[in-house]
C-alpha cells in the first residue's frame, strides 16, 4: 500500500462508515459489511448477517424427516443437490438403514456433478465482481449443460429433490450415461477457454495475487473449511481422510496449494472441477445394478438418539446433528454450515485492503447467504 | 459538396442572364449559412453515430458472449436504440432537492456541445472538413479536456457522497493520461511538421503512421480507453462499487445526453486515431469520408474487443502504471523519435520545415 | 513476455465470436425439456380415491382435498385444491399417491405467472372446468413410475 499519498502534516481526514449491502451488485447474498474506511483503505470491518434467515432449524421440528428433507436443499441454494446428502447420512445413522450400492454411486455421481456446478458459480461470480462479463458467460453456458443432466435425472435444475432417507429417489433415465459424458467434454471446453481468458491475465492476476493471505495456522484457528482451507496450504478432504460413502473406491487427487491468497483459492477450485470430471467418469464406468433406494417405513419412528454425520460439500464440511426423541417429527436438528465459520476470517483479515480488494476477497472466499443465516 | 452547390449557383446564373460573379461575393451571408450546414450535419452525424454506435456495442457484446443482441424491435434490432430513447425521453426528471441546481443542469450540456465541437474538427476528406485550423491537434486536445470540467460537475452537482467520489476518481483518471496522449501525439507532430490534422491525414500517403510509430500507437490506444472511461478503466462507472458513478442522479434525457456523449467521444477518439496512424480519408476507389467512416467503425470495433475481454484494473495500480510505465515510455520514445529525425535530416540532407 | 496473458483472452473472445450463438428464440421456439421436468400439476380425477395421502405428504400444506361419502359409504371427491404459492415442488405429493395410473402428477408447462392472486391455486371439481384443469396432451403417458434398476 505504499503508493498510496500520505497526509501532509496539519491536513485532518475522518474516517467513515461505509455499509457494503445489504443490496449491492458484488455481495453475493444479502450479506452486509459495515466498513469503517480511512479514505479508500478499510481500517476494521464487521460482519452483519441475517437478512436472509427463515428458521429452517425451527421448521424442522414441525413436520416429518421425509417432509423435511426438500427443505434441506434451500440452504446452500447454490449446491442444492449435494445439500440432502449430510441430512439423509444422519437419519440412516440413526435408523441403521444400510444404502443399497447403486444409490451410493448414484449419490456420488450426482453429488461430484453438483459440486462442479457450484465451482462453476463461484469462478463466473468472481470474475464478474472484476467487471469482465464475458468469461462469465462462458462459465455459466457451461454450467447450463449440468443443470441439463439433473434436470434429466430429477426434474429441477437447482433446488434438486432426488436423494432420500436410504437412497436415492429415481434411478437414471435411458441415455444418461452416455449424455454426461458429452455434457462433461463440452463443460472442459469451455473450461478451458475460460482459463486462457482469465488465468494468465495480468490484470486479474494483478487483482489477486497477494491479496488477503490467510496462512495454514491461522486458516484452522478460525475453523475454515473446504476449498479454502486446502488453498492456504492444509492437506484435508473429508472425501479422502475421512470418507463416507464409497468415496474410497475411486482414485482421485485433492489438490493443495501453499499461499492462501485470492488467486490460489481461485485456482484451487479449478483445479478441484478438474478431480470431479475424473471422480463422475470413474463412478458411471463403475455403477454396479441393484436397487436405488432402501425400504424405509412410510411413518417411520427411528429410536430415541442423536447422529451427527457430516460431508464435503461445495464450500466446506457440512454437518447435520439429528436429534430424535422417538416421534415422527425431529426434536431438534441444526446444521454445521461451512459458510457462516468461513466469513469469520472477513474482520481479520479486512484492515489494509481497499475496497476493491475486500470485495476480491469476500468473492474468492464463496459463501452463498443460504448457508450462512439457515 | 461546395463544387455541387457552386454547379447549381452559376446554371441558376446562367439560365437568369446575371453578371458572373462567385458565390461567396454575391451572397453576403455565404459564410454563415455555411458554419450552419456544418453545425446541423455535425449534429445529424453525432446522432446517426449514437444510434449506430450503440446497436453495433451491444450485438458485439452478445456475439463474444455466444449470445446474439438485440433481435426483436426491427430487422437484426437495429431499431432497439430508438426504443430505448423513446423510453429514456419519457422518464421523470427526478432532481435532487439539495442539488446545487445551476451545476447539476449544465453538466450534461456541455458533455455534448464538447462532443458537436470535436466532430467540427475531423477531416472527413479533403473538401469537406468543417473547420480548418493550423493548430487542429491542439485544440482537439484543448476541447476534450473540457470534458473533465463536465464529469466534475456532474459529480459535484448531484450532492451524492458516491456520485462525488465517482467524478473525482474520473478526473483524476482522465487528466493522467491526457499526458501519455499528448506525448504520443507529439511524436506524429515531429515527423509531420504540422498542427493540422489534414496534413497528418495527407502526409501518410506512403506509409501509415502506425507502422512508423508503433509505440506510440500503442500508448495511444491505452490512453485513448482511459480517456473514454471504457474497460479495463472504468471504475468510474463500476456499478459493481459505485452504482452509476457521477452520473447516477440523472434520469430521462438528461441520462440520455451523458450517455450521447460518451458514445460520441467514442467516434470521435477513434477518428483522431485513424487520422494520426492510419492515414485519414485515404484510400483508392471509394470517396475518403467512406474510407474515413469505415477505418474509424474498424478502430471501434478493435476498442470494444478489448473492452469486452478484460477486467477492470485496480485504481492504484491503473495511477502507477501511467505515472511510472507510461509516461516514461512515451518520453523515451518522443527522444528516439527526434533522434532519428535529426539521423534522417542528417542522411538525406534534405530540410523538413 | 508482459502482456502475453491479455493478448491469448483477445484470442479467446475472438474466436467465440465467430462461434455458433446459443440464443433460443423463445417463446416462437419452446425449449425441448427432458421428461421428468417439474413444471405444473395434473389431476385425474377419475383414478382419484380421496385417500388424502397426497395432502398429508406435503410438507407446505399446499394441497386440500375435500370429499363426502355417498350412502354406499364411497369417498367421493368433491374439490381437489393446490396452493401453488407455497408449493416446494418438491414430487412428495406425486410419490405418495397410490393409485396407477398417478392421480397427481407432474406436467412439463413451466410458465406459471399469472395476473391474478386468485389464478395461483390450481382446483379441480367434479364439473371439470374445461380450460383449466384439463391434462396435458403433450404429457408422457405413464409419468414418473418408480423405476428399478436397470440402465
Amino acid at each position: 500500500m505504499g503508493d498510496f499519498i500520505t497526509e501532509a502534516d496539519g491536513l485532518e481526514t475522518q474516517e467513515f462508515i461505509l455499509n457494503l449491502g445489504p443490496q449491492h451488485p458484488s455481495t453475493h447474498g444479502v450479506y452486509r459489511a459495515r466498513l469503517i474506511m480511512d479514505g479508500e483503505i478499510v481500517v476494521s470491518a464487521e460482519n452483519k448477517i441475517g437478512y436472509l434467515h427463515r428458521g429452517i432449524e425451527k421448521i424442522a421440528e414441525g413436520i416429518t424427516y421425509a417432509q423435511f428433507t426438500p427443505y434441506t436443499t434451500r440452504f446452500d441454494y447454490v449446491s442444492g443437490a449435494m445439500q440432502p446428502w449430510a441430512w439423509c447420512l444422519a437419519l440412516e445413522k440413526l435408523g441403521n438403514t444400510v444404502v443399497p450400492e447403486r444409490a451410493e454411486y448414484l449419490r456420488v455421481i450426482v453429488g461430484e456433478l453438483q459440486r462442479i456446478a457450484s465451482h462453476l458459480v463461484m469462478l463466473g461470480s468472481m470474475v464478474l465482481d472484476f467487471s469482465a462479463i464475458t468469461p462469465w458467460t462462458y462459465v455459466f453456458n457451461a454450467r447450463e449443460e449440468i443443470l441439463d443432466l439433473l434436470e434429466a435425472v430429477s426434474g429441477s435444475r437447482l433446488l434438486v429433490n432426488y436423494f432420500v432417507n436410504g437412497g436415492v429417489n429415481a434411478d437414471i433415465p435411458e441415455g444418461w450415461a452416455a449424455k454426461t459424458e458429452a455434457a462433461l467434454d463440452g463443460m472442459l471446453k469451455r473450461l478451458d477457454d475460460f482459463e486462457r481468458m482469465v488465468s494468465g491475465n495480468e490484470i486479474f492476476l494483478g487483482r489477486t495475487k497477494g491479496i488477503a493471505p490467510v496462512s495454514a495456522a491461522e486458516a484452522i484457528e478460525y475453523g475454515i473449511t473446504g476449498a479454502s482451507l486446502r488453498a492456504s496450504g492444509v492437506d484435508f478432504d473429508m472425501r479422502r481422510d475421512s470418507p463416507y460413502s464409497v468415496y474410497d473406491r475411486f482414485s482421485f487427487a485433492v489438490p493443495v496449494i501453499k499461499g492462501g491468497d485470492s488467486f490460489d483459492r481461485y485456482q484451487l477450485r479449478v483445479l478441484e472441477i478438474r478431480e470431479s470430471v475424473k471422480i463422475v467418469r470413474q463412478a458411471l464406468k463403475t455403477l454396479p445394478d441393484g436397487e436405488v433406494r432402501a425400504k424405509v417405513a412410510k411413518v417411520w419412528r427411528p429410536a430415541p438418539g442423536e447422529a451427527y454425520a457430516a460431508t464435503e460439500a461445495a464450500r466446506g464440511i457440512m454437518g447435520y446433528q439429528v436429534v430424535s426423541d422417538g416421534s415422527t417429527k425431529p426434536y431438534r436438528v441444526h446444521m454445521r454450515s461451512p459458510s457462516f465459520c468461513n466469513i469469520g476470517i472477513i474482520p481479520a483479515k479486512a484492515p489494509g485492503l481497499t475496497l476493491q480488494d475486500f470485495i476480491s476477497f469476500i468473492a474468492s472466499l464463496d459463501f452463498v447467504l443460504g448457508d450462512i443465516d439457515r | 459538396m461546395v463544387g455541387f452547390l457552386t454547379t447549381i449557383f452559376n446554371w441558376v446564373q446562367g439560365f437568369l442572364g446575371l453578371p458572373a460573379t462567385s458565390l461567396a461575393d454575391a451572397l453576403p451571408w455565404w459564410d454563415i449559412l455555411w458554419a450552419f450546414v456544418y453545425f446541423v450535419g455535425a449534429i445529424i452525424l453525432l446522432i446517426i453515430n449514437v444510434i449506430m454506435l450503440i446497436w453495433i456495442e451491444r450485438r458485439a457484446a452478445g456475439f463474444f458472449q455466444e449470445r446474439v443482441g438485440p433481435n426483436r424491435v426491427g430487422p437484426f434490432g437495429l431499431l432497439q436504440t430508438i426504443n430505448d430513447t423513446i423510453k429514456l425521453l419519457g422518464k421523470e426528471w427526478i432532481m435532487p432537492a439539495a442539488a446545487d441546481k445551476l451545476v447539476y443542469l449544465i453538466a450534461p450540456l456541455l458533455i455534448v456541445t464538447v462532443s458537436v465541437t470535436m466532430y467540427g474538427l475531423l477531416p472527413y476528406g479533403p473538401g469537406i472538413t468543417p473547420v480548418t485550423l493550423n493548430v487542429g491537434i491542439l485544440f482537439f486536445l484543448a476541447i476534450s479536456s473540457v470534458n473533465t470540467l463536465s464529469v466534475l460537475m456532474a459529480g459535484w452537482g448531484s450532492n451524492n457522497k458516491y456520485s462525488l467520489l465517482g467524478g473525482m476518481r474520473t478526473v483524476a483518471q482522465i487528466i493522467s493520461y491526457e499526458i501519455p496522449m499528448a506525448l504520443s501525439i507529439i511524436g506524429i507532430v515531429m515527423i509531420t511538421g504540422s498542427l493540422d490534422l489534414g496534413t497528418i491525414a495527407s502526409a501518410q500517403s506512403h506509409v501509415w503512421n502506425v507502422f512508423v510509430q508503433p509505440v506510440a500507437f500503442v500508448i495511444f490506444v491505452i490512453s485513448a480507453l482511459a480517456e473514454l472511461t471504457k474497460s479495463p478503466f472504468d471504475m468510474t462507472e463500476a456499478e459493481q462499487e459505485f452504482v452509476a458513478g457521477y452520473h447516477t442522479e440523472y434520469s430521462g434525457i438528461r441520462f440520455t445526453l451523458f450517455f450521447m456523449g460518451e458514445y460520441a467521444n467514442l467516434f470521435s477518439m477513434s477518428a483522431l486515431g485513424v487520422v494520426l496512424f492510419f492515414g485519414g480519408a485515404n484510400g483508392p476507389f471509394l470517396p475518403p469520408w467512406v474510407w474515413f467512416i469505415g477505418k474509424t467503425y474498424v478502430f471501434i470495433l478493435f476498442m470494444l474487443w478489448i473492452r469486452w475481454t478484460f477486467l477492470r484494473i485496480r485504481v492504484d495500480k491503473m495511477m502507477k502504471f501511467n505515472w511510472k510505465i507510461l509516461i516514461p515510455i512515451s518520453l523515451a520514445n518522443l527522444l528516439l523519435t527526434g533522434v532519428g529525425i535529426k539521423i534522417w535530416q542528417a542522411a538525406t540532407g534534405a530540410i523538413r520545415w | 513476455m508482459y502482456g502475453l496473458g491479455l493478448l491469448k483472452g483477445l484470442g479467446v473472445s475472438m474466436k467465440r465470436f465467430w462461434m455458433p450463438k446459443i440464443t433460443e428464440k423463445y417463446p416462437e421456439v419452446q425449449p425441448k425439456l427432458p421428461e421428468r421436468s417439474k413444471g405444473s400439476f395434473q389431476y385425474n380425477k377419475d383414478s382419484c380415491t380421496s385417500c388424502e395421502l397426497c395432502s398429508m405428504a406435503c410438507p407446505n400444506g399446499v394441497i386440500k382435498v375435500e370429499w363426502h361419502k355417498d350412502e354406499s359409504g364411497k369417498k367421493r371427491l368433491d374439490r381437489y385444491r393446490m396452493n401453488l404459492g407455497h408449493c416446494l415442488f418438491c414430487g412428495l405429493c406425486v410419490e405418495a399417491c397410490p393409485t396407477t395410473p398417478k392421480s397427481i402428477d407432474f406436467k412439463r408447462d413451466f410458465a406459471l405467472g399469472c395476473w391474478r392472486k386468485e389464478d395461483i391455486y390450481r382446483v379441480w371439481t367434479k364439473e371439470w372446468p374445461a380450460a383449466e384443469s384439463a391434462p396435458d396432451p403433450a404429457a408422457p403417458a405413464s409419468p414418473s413410475a418408480p423405476a428399478q434398476g436397470g440402465n
